[in-house]
């Protein structure tokens, strides 16, 4: 069975068999072939071996969601965002893509709205403050990604906002 | 004898923890987005408040003091943060009838006023940091501040009267920035403490914060502990905390110890209070100010004396003399050093991460105690501060401390949030922390000049494992998980799988 794994940007092509020994597998990834022992533990708990790296021993574990094929990997102390078998994951941060086109900023966090700083109509310029979202007592500024106009408001002063919530477009 | 906790999370949790070993009932109390908090599980009792945000819950005291009545409750312990160091919730309690466990009521406004702070501890012979020693309200013309301002000397901080926590503070570095530094703290002062009386400080060169721990009774016995060292601070909060200090040796401890008795003496202090003083680069020290409650970073201190603090918190309050031996109370046995694990996503700013909190994992082992709030399962809300845990490790000296604390951070696992573990790892990797060289403006400059590189940065291995991991979960999960298989066409049994998968 192959997966199409997502991880810090890069796709790995990924296929799994079973060999005939219990609880082991052949992975190959990109073409480079591994031996994994794995055995599940609790639902979200993977313990992996690799035999042939002195038995190196890995704790990982997988937390599905929320998009399907999205998953929070940690292996160690070391966390992974990655995406299996998904579209392309899109980018948050407008850096890597540059700020071209129409802009949507999005609370990554929930909290409540303390402040709406401009309207839909509004001509504003890069880096200039739109909504204030405080949570745990903390405000967070999110400003406008690039000059330009509003396009539209999503959310009212004092709304309450999930994370992922669209709060505003610019155009 | 029955003691409510009028508070939420971790402290509440600590302090039922001493209820319990004391074989006491202990009463929870609750908003709505806490219903389900470990510390209403854990009570004996629990009681609605109602209302989620901290005005609507936690700051009631007609609501606390209800609950106090209705439950049968004795005394009453405010943990620390929101009613701990109102004297109108102390006055509330002793008014029903009710035991507070904390000083009184006029002891807390007094040492609540930081102008008065600074005045009793200089009739006690301590020396204060130089400022100013009465209040400045709005009544006094630019004119006569900028002469006062003169004569604390520059670069000073404008500190609002009322203040606490960075709140209303602002530094002017010459007199040009004294204006706009006025009026800051004055707006911040007015709307965080409904008071925009201000006073002036010099503000000192990288000094370090360091703090004593005292235990007094109703019999003036006061009990000073060995120091604490606070001067890991982000944005004047702190972060880290340890004890002893590594930089104060036996004279000076048993110096500061005995200046911090004579303000808690001066004062006529009871139950638990901190003394906090800024040390500088010559060794010479200065009231800055006392809490009036018991404080987050406690437990260092009961881990190098062996001293449950809150135990006698309540004895004290139930009338019991103090019986510690004094002189073994400034005494270190080893080290421990503390961590404050926030809700919080350190790769973002250390912006807010409340949320589900899906699999938790505690640290354990040799040297190790996590007084925690939350459990799996359980929603970190919006409402109230990031803390969700003190990690605390005990080391026969330092270095076993540190690696201690980096093996603890490393065994942490909370899924489902971000916190600031990631970022306390990396501080510990530092050569100055490790060093023991640093003051309170120490990590802010260091994160500034990172410039938001990120703090973990993983091995190309194990991002491989993280990848095999990801498909290993989706092959030992089953066809649902969208493996394409590569032996023929899909049996209907894969098909309706994969559309659950997509319905998702």
């Amino acid at each position: 069975m192959t997966f199409a794994v997502e991880v810090n940007g890069r796709i790995r092509t990924v296929a799994i068999e079973r060999t005939p020994r219990e609880g082991q597998f052949r992975v190959s990834v990109d073409g480079h072939v591994h031996l994994i022992e794995a055995a599940r533990v609790g639902a979200s708990g993977l313990s992996l071996i690799v035999p042939e790296k002195g038995r190196a021993s890995h704790d990982v574990e997988v937390l599905e969601g929320p998009a399907t094929g999205e998953m929070t990997v940690r292996v160690g102390h070391d966390s992974f965002r990655a995406v299996v078998n998904g579209r392309r994951a899109v980018r948050a941060d407008a850096g890597e893509q540059g700020v071209s086109g129409e802009q949507r900023i999005v609370s990554p966090m929930p909290g409540r709205v303390l402040r709406v700083m401009a309207a839909e109509g509004d001509q504003i310029g890069a880096g200039q403050p739109l909504i204030v979202v405080e949570a745990m007592k903390m405000e967070n500024e999110f400003r406008s990604p690039k000059s330009g106009r509003v396009k539209h408001i999503g959310v009212r002063e004092g709304m309450a906002v999930e994370a992922g919530r669209l709060l505003a477009i610019v155009e | 004898m029955k003691i409510l906790v009028a508070n939420r999370g971790e402290i509440a949790v600590r302090v039922m923890r001493a209820c319990r070993d004391m074989g006491l009932a202990c009463v929870a109390v609750y908003s709505d987005a806490d219903r389900t908090s470990p510390h209403v599980r854990y009570a004996d009792e629990a009681y609605p408040l109602g209302g989620d945000e901290p005005m609507a819950s936690y700051l009631r005291i007609d609501k606390l003091i209800d609950i106090a009545r209705r439950s049968g409750a004795d005394a009453v312990h405010p943990g620390y943060g929101f009613v701990a160091e109102n004297p109108a919730f102390a006055a509330a309690c002793r008014d029903a009838g009710l035991t507070f466990i904390g000083p009184e009521a006029d002891v807390i406004a007094l040492m609540g006023s930081k102008t008065a702070a600074r005045s009793a501890a200089s009739r006690a012979g301590v020396p204060v940091v130089p400022g100013t020693d009465t209040p400045l309200d709005a009544s006094i013309s630019d004119g006569e501040l900028g002469a006062v301002a003169d004569r604390v000397g520059y670069p000073l901080l404008v500190k609002a009267v009322a203040g606490g926590g960075g709140k209303g503070m602002r530094t002017a570095p010459t007199s040009h920035d004294l204006p706009s530094a006025v009026r800051a703290a004055r707006s911040e002062a007015g709307s965080s403490f409904g008071d925009s009386t201000i006073y002036f400080e010099r503000r000192l060169e990288r000094p370090r914060h360091i703090e004593i721990q005292l235990l007094g009774d109703e019999d003036g016995t006061i009990v000073p502990f060995v120091e604490r060292e606070c001067s890991i601070q982000r944005r004047h909060q702190k972060v880290i905390e340890e004890s002893p200090s590594p930089v104060v040796d036996a004279a000076l401890r048993r110096t500061m110890a005995t200046a911090a008795a004579a303000v808690a003496r001066e004062v006529g202090y009871t139950s638990a209070g901190t003394i906090e003083f800024l040390l500088d680069s010559d060794g010479r020290f200065y009231f800055l100010e006392m809490n009036t409650r018991l404080q987050v970073e406690h437990p260092v201190t009961e881990m190098v004396t062996g001293v449950d603090l809150v135990q006698w918190q309540i004895r004290i309050a139930r009338g019991e003399r103090l019986t510690l031996p004094v002189d073994a109370m400034i005494e270190p046995s080893g080290h421990a050093i503390e961590c404050r694990i926030y809700a919080e996503d350190p790769e973002a700013g250390f912006m807010p991460s409340p949320g589900h909190i899906r699999t938790l994992r505690e640290p354990s082992g040799p040297g190790i105690r996590d007084d925690s709030g939350v459990a799996a399962g359980f929603t970190v809300p919006i409402f109230y501060d990031s803390m969700i845990s003190k990690l605390v490790a005990w080391g026969c000296d330092r270095p076993q401390a540190l690696a201690r604390m980096l093996r603890a951070l490393g065994e942490y696992e909370i899924g489902g949030i971000r916190t600031t573990i990631p970022f306390f790892r990396w501080v510990l990797a530092q050569d100055d922390f490790k060093a023991g060289r640093f003051d309170t403006t120490y990590l802010d400059r260091v994160l500034a000049a990172r410039n938001g590189q990120p703090f973990v940065e993983a091995a190309p291995l194990t991002e491989e494992i993280a990848v095999i991991g990801a498909a290993l979960h989706g092959f030992l999960r089953g066809p649902a998980a969208g493996g394409r298989s590569e032996s023929g066409p899909a049996t209907a049994w894969v098909r309706t799988g994969r559309l659950e998968g997509l319905r998702r």
